[in-house]
Order: C-alpha cells, then sequence, then structure tokens
C-alpha cells in the first residue's frame, strides 16, 4: 500500500497518516506527505491512494487527472461509494477527500475514509481546545486588568473588585471577559490628557 | 417564514453577485437566511452540492452540463436558473512568450494565435519541450476559450500543447518559475499575476467574445424542487444585487470584493480587472443573467469538439433540463424586469449593439460577436 497525503496541515497529515498505520490491514503502508500537489513527482510514487484536504486548492489538479489520462501513471478516480453516501459526506464535511486509483477495493478505501475522518475530527478538537485555551487567556488578562482599574478608582480590595465585576457579570447576564473590557474601554475614557 | 440555505462560492470578481447578495441584505430581504461558504476548489463545490453540504453555489457554467452529460461523479443533479455575468477572465502569458506573440499594437487575437503556432515550430525544430498552457478546471469555460483560441492559429490542441490543470493562486507562481507559459483564469488573478511582474495580460473575455457567458448559479434540484418560492426568492435577491452592480461606482464594488471573508485579493488588482482595461465583466441583469440555452448548447458543443464526451446525446433536452428559463421569466417579470420571448438567441455576428425582441419592451444588448467571426445556430 502506498499512500499520498495532500495536505498543507502538517499536523494534521500526520494524524491521518498515523490513523493509516494504526489500521491493521494497513500497517505497512508507505505514507507520503506532501503539503501541495507536485505533478512532476507523482510518477515517482505512483501512489494507490490519494488522501487530499478539501480545502486544498490542488484538488482540481488532481480530479483533472480523472479525465486527462495521458498526465496521470494512471487513471485517478474519486471515491464515491453510492450505498455508503453517509460515510462520504462525513468525511467531506469532516474536510477529507479519498481519492483511489482504479481497480482498488472499495472497502478497504472506506475503512481507511473512516479512520482519516476520525483523525481529522480529532484532530478540529485539538485545534479548537487550542484556540479556547488562548482565548480564555486573554479573558483573564482584561479581568485582572479591570480588577486593578476597579481597585486604584474605589480603593478597594482585590477581591471586593473580583466581587463587584461577578455580580455585574450576573446582573447584566454577560460574560466577565466581556463586563471587564467595557470598565477597560471606559477607563482609557476617563483618563487624562485623551481623548 | 424565514428560508435557510448554504451558498457556495470561488474567489473571484464575478463571484460578485453572489457576495453582494449578502453584503447588501438583498437575501434578507427576499426572506433568506444565507451562509456563505467561500471555497478553495470547484470540485469540492460540485461534491458538496452532491451531498446537500450546499444548496447553492457560483459555478462554472460547463459543471451543471457535465453532470447532465454523466461526466465525473454524478450523484445529484444541478440547475442554472440564472447567469451570474458575462465575462470575467483573462489569459496571461510570461513575458517571453509575449514577445512571440506580439510583434506590434495592432496585433489582433487571431493574429497572436498565428504566432503562437510559429512558436510552437520553433520550440519543435530546437527539440525544446511544448508550451504548456494552464486552466483552473477540465469542464470550464477557460479550457474550450485557450482551445479555440490556438485552433484558430492552426494548432492542434491535443498534439501541440500541454494542458495542466492548476489552482488560480498558484498560477502565477508556476508561471514565475517557468513552469507553464501561459493560463486562462477569473479575475482578479490574471491581473495580480501582471501587477506583481511574473506575466503579462495578453488578452480578455471580451477580445474572444464580448458577451461570453461564463458563471452560473447552480442550485441543487432536489432543494429547488422542495422549495419552489425560495429558488425565486433567490433569482430575485440575486437580480438586484445586478442592479445594484450594474449602476454602482466600480471602486464601492472593488472594496465590498476586496474584503478577506469574499474575493480577498488585493484591491489594486481588483480594480484593475474592473476597469475598462480589465476583464470585462459585465454584471447587468437585463442583458446579462438570463440563462440562454443557445448557451448551454455551445457549450456543450465544445464538449464534443474537444472530444470530452460523445455527439450521442439529447443535447436540446439536457440544455432544458439544466438551464431554466422559466424560472428565471418567473423572478425578473416579479421585478418589472423585460422578458425575452426566446429561450435561444444566435450566438456571435452581432458587432454592434443590437435589440432584443422582450415583453414588454425590446432589450437593449451589447454586442455578440467572436473573435474569429464564427457564428453559433443552436435552433
Amino acid at each position: 500500500m502506498n499512500v499520498l497525503i495532500i495536505d498543507p496541515d502538517d499536523a494534521r497529515a500526520a494524524l491521518v497518516a498515523e490513523g493509516i498505520r494504526a489500521d491493521s490491514a494497513h500497517q505497512d503502508a508507505t505514507i507520503h506527505h506532501w503539503p501541495r500537489f507536485e505533478l512532476a513527482r507523482l510518477k515517482d510514487i505512483n501512489p494507490e491512494m490519494v488522501i487530499i484536504a478539501c480545502e486544498s486548492p490542488d484538488r482540481d489538479t488532481l480530479d483533472a487527472l480523472q479525465i486527462a489520462h495521458e498526465q496521470a501513471p494512471r487513471p485517478v478516480a474519486m471515491f464515491v461509494d453510492r450505498s455508503d453516501a453517509n460515510t462520504t459526506a462525513e468525511a467531506l464535511e469532516a474536510g477529507v477527500a479519498a481519492y483511489i486509483v482504479d481497480g482498488y477495493s472499495p472497502n478497504r478505501v472506506a475503512s481507511i475514509l473512516t479512520v482519516a475522518t476520525h483523525r481529522f475530527n480529532l484532530m478540529q478538537t485539538l485545534r479548537a481546545d487550542l484556540s479556547k485555551a488562548k482565548a480564555d487567556l486573554a479573558a483573564r488578562k482584561s479581568i485582572d486588568r479591570a480588577k486593578g482599574v476597579l481597585m486604584t478608582s474605589r480603593g478597594i480590595s482585590e477581591d471586593d473588585a473580583y466581587k463587584i465585576l461577578r455580580k455585574h457579570a450576573m446582573d447584566t447576564g454577560r460574560p466577565m471577559a466581556a463586563v471587564a473590557a467595557d470598565i477597560l474601554a471606559i477607563s482609557g475614557l476617563l483618563k487624562p490628557g485623551e481623548g | 417564514m424565514v428560508l435557510s440555505l448554504k451558498i457556495g462560492f470561488s474567489p473571484l470578481n464575478n463571484s460578485a453577485l453572489v457576495l453582494l447578495g449578502e453584503a447588501l441584505g438583498y437575501y434578507t430581504a427576499e426572506g433568506l437566511d444565507v451562509t456563505l461558504s467561500r471555497e478553495a476548489n470547484w470540485s469540492n463545490i460540485r461534491d458538496k452540492m452532491s451531498y446537500g453540504l450546499l444548496d447553492a453555489a457560483h459555478v462554472l457554467a460547463p459543471m451543471p452540463l457535465s453532470r447532465g452529460l454523466g461526466l465525473g461523479p454524478t450523484l445529484g443533479k444541478i440547475i442554472a436558473p440564472m447567469a451570474l455575468g458575462a465575462n470575467g477572465n483573462s489569459v496571461v502569458v510570461s513575458s517571453r512568450l509575449m514577445t512571440a506573440l506580439i510583434h506590434d499594437d495592432k496585433a489582433k487575437l487571431l493574429d497572436t494565435a498565428r504566432a503562437l503556432r510559429d512558436e510552437i515550430s520553433r520550440r519543435r525544430a530546437a527539440g525544446a519541450p511544448k508550451v504548456v498552457l494552464a486552466m483552473p478546471f477540465a469542464y470550464s469555460p477557460h479550457h474550450f476559450v485557450l482551445r479555440h483560441w490556438v485552433a484558430a492559429g492552426g494548432i492542434d490542441p491535443d498534439r501541440q500543447v500541454q494542458w495542466v490543470v492548476l489552482p488560480p493562486s498558484r498560477m502565477a507562481d508556476a508561471l514565475r518559475d517557468g513552469v507553464i507559459d501561459g493560463f486562462c483564469s477569473g479575475s482578479p488573478w490574471p491581473q495580480m499575476a501582471q501587477l506583481n511582474g511574473d506575466g503579462q495580460v495578453l488578452f480578455s473575455d471580451p477580445d474572444f467574445w464580448t458577451l461570453k457567458p461564463e458563471k452560473v448559479l447552480g442550485v441543487r434540484e432536489p432543494w429547488a424542487n422542495e422549495n419552489p418560492d425560495g429558488v425565486i426568492a433567490l433569482v430575485r435577491a440575486l437580480l438586484k444585487a445586478a442592479q445594484w452592480a450594474k449602476d454602482a461606482d466600480t471602486a464601492d464594488l472593488a472594496k465590498i470584493l476586496a474584503q478577506p471573508g469574499y474575493v480577498g485579493a488585493p484591491l489594486e488588482a481588483i480594480e484593475l480587472a474592473l476597469s475598462t482595461e480589465g476583464a470585462g465583466l459585465l454584471l447587468d441583469p437585463q442583458t446579462t443573467t438570463f440563462p440562454w440555452i443557445s448557451h448551454a448548447k455551445w457549450f456543450m458543443g465544445q464538449f464534443v469538439r474537444w472530444g470530452l464526451t460523445t455527439p450521442e446525446h439529447d443535447f436540446d433536452a439536457i440544455a432544458r433540463q439544466i438551464y431554466r428559463p422559466d424560472l428565471w421569466r418567473q423572478a425578473a417579470a416579479s421585478l418589472g424586469l423585460d422578458i425575452p420571448l426566446t429561450d435561444e438567441k444566435t450566438e456571435g455576428g452581432e458587432p454592434a449593439p443590437w435589440t432584443l425582441d422582450a415583453t414588454p419592451n425590446p432589450i437593449l444588448m451589447p454586442a455578440n460577436e467572436l473573435f474569429d467571426g464564427g457564428i453559433f445556430r443552436s435552433a
């Protein structure tokens, strides 16, 4: 099994590759990863299967190889199994499209597709967690700064400043970070010599 | 009642109507809750429409027809109730090829095609590689325009030219690196390649065909059948967008298109493409949005001409199943536009503005002429 993964996202491609290797049927797979499609090198590796990220513009190039046989080492066909539209639709939604060469067994491809989709979703979850962590950190910073503003302007303790912030957030039904951002915006206006 | 739908588009100037529908609130005004989806490639738009992940999209005019002809994965039908304007593409060649093709500033398109034939002979004699031309998709007007142009110069497009499919965003790099000698793509990418110094625009759509069909609104047929009022509302919203675009200041249009979530290209390239020296994009609800059956037949004629399909099809029936002038008429009539009396017209042979029979009033049409004087009569 010779697989080519085309995905500009290294981490995601690695995860898809790991997923294919973990599948018992494909443990001896040779996996190549290219960030973008290179027609000139395709002949050298002659993949039996290409997995390409849906959002890659190169997908059109691969699609064209299906039509222009003379440019391809062998015809590339898109894998669309009518009886299994759900798996394919899920894979498309997840951003993975699989292309297989002629004559390759569709049942094995289906399992690869499932694994690839699963891995892709895992990666997307990790990505989402990371951006949430970043947003949380930013929110904490503005809350701390807003507390500082309240402490100086009202001469209260950090604990009291926090309670005021929290009460206001609860009363107005808004996140604390949003309340903190408002305080910071207004405190900027109140500074002497500005505006 | 508000109807939700997802519309895909490719980042090109000729997706303008789809983008304006959102930017100017025309969808909302028609009771549509539209989510736009910026897609990186045409295959994805095609497949997402098949699986119902998109209900409608800005598509290359030959795409729904290729499905109708049974080419490529055909899981669901796509209908085309309107065109999204005319023109908008340009052909860019390397500076080296430009020098070989243009000998004086009066050079016409036919002259450049003949000059290309000479260049091909020269390269062949010198044992140099073939001329390589790129387009963004196999079933595209770009492919047909390039083939028609080279064939007009006495070149066999199948044996004397090498064709590659490349994403528009990569074409400028490929040209700079000498991988390709030229490409055809939707604006503003050819203009950006020129501004970056990667190549020069050789000709644009109006030089080839003054009123060239290019993109259509593709709608998933099952969705259209389930939402008959929704289709009309969608066409109405886009016709209103066309009305705005027709009367708008180019600078205002360019600013909207340049937004990152939309075309997202440098403003300078978008403005150049929309200028009088640009790609000739026409957005006029009255003269450039009717889904002409004759356009569908011209495209399918190109499929046959270039060996992409066989002549054994009922082209008239396929054209009428996919292109839906009846839906256009319904939407346009409700907006008070003039309605063409026929579904087909002669393509080409009109070097000056001319009058099209329509009701209640005739429509003054722009010139409709092909560079080689060709005239296509579908009926």
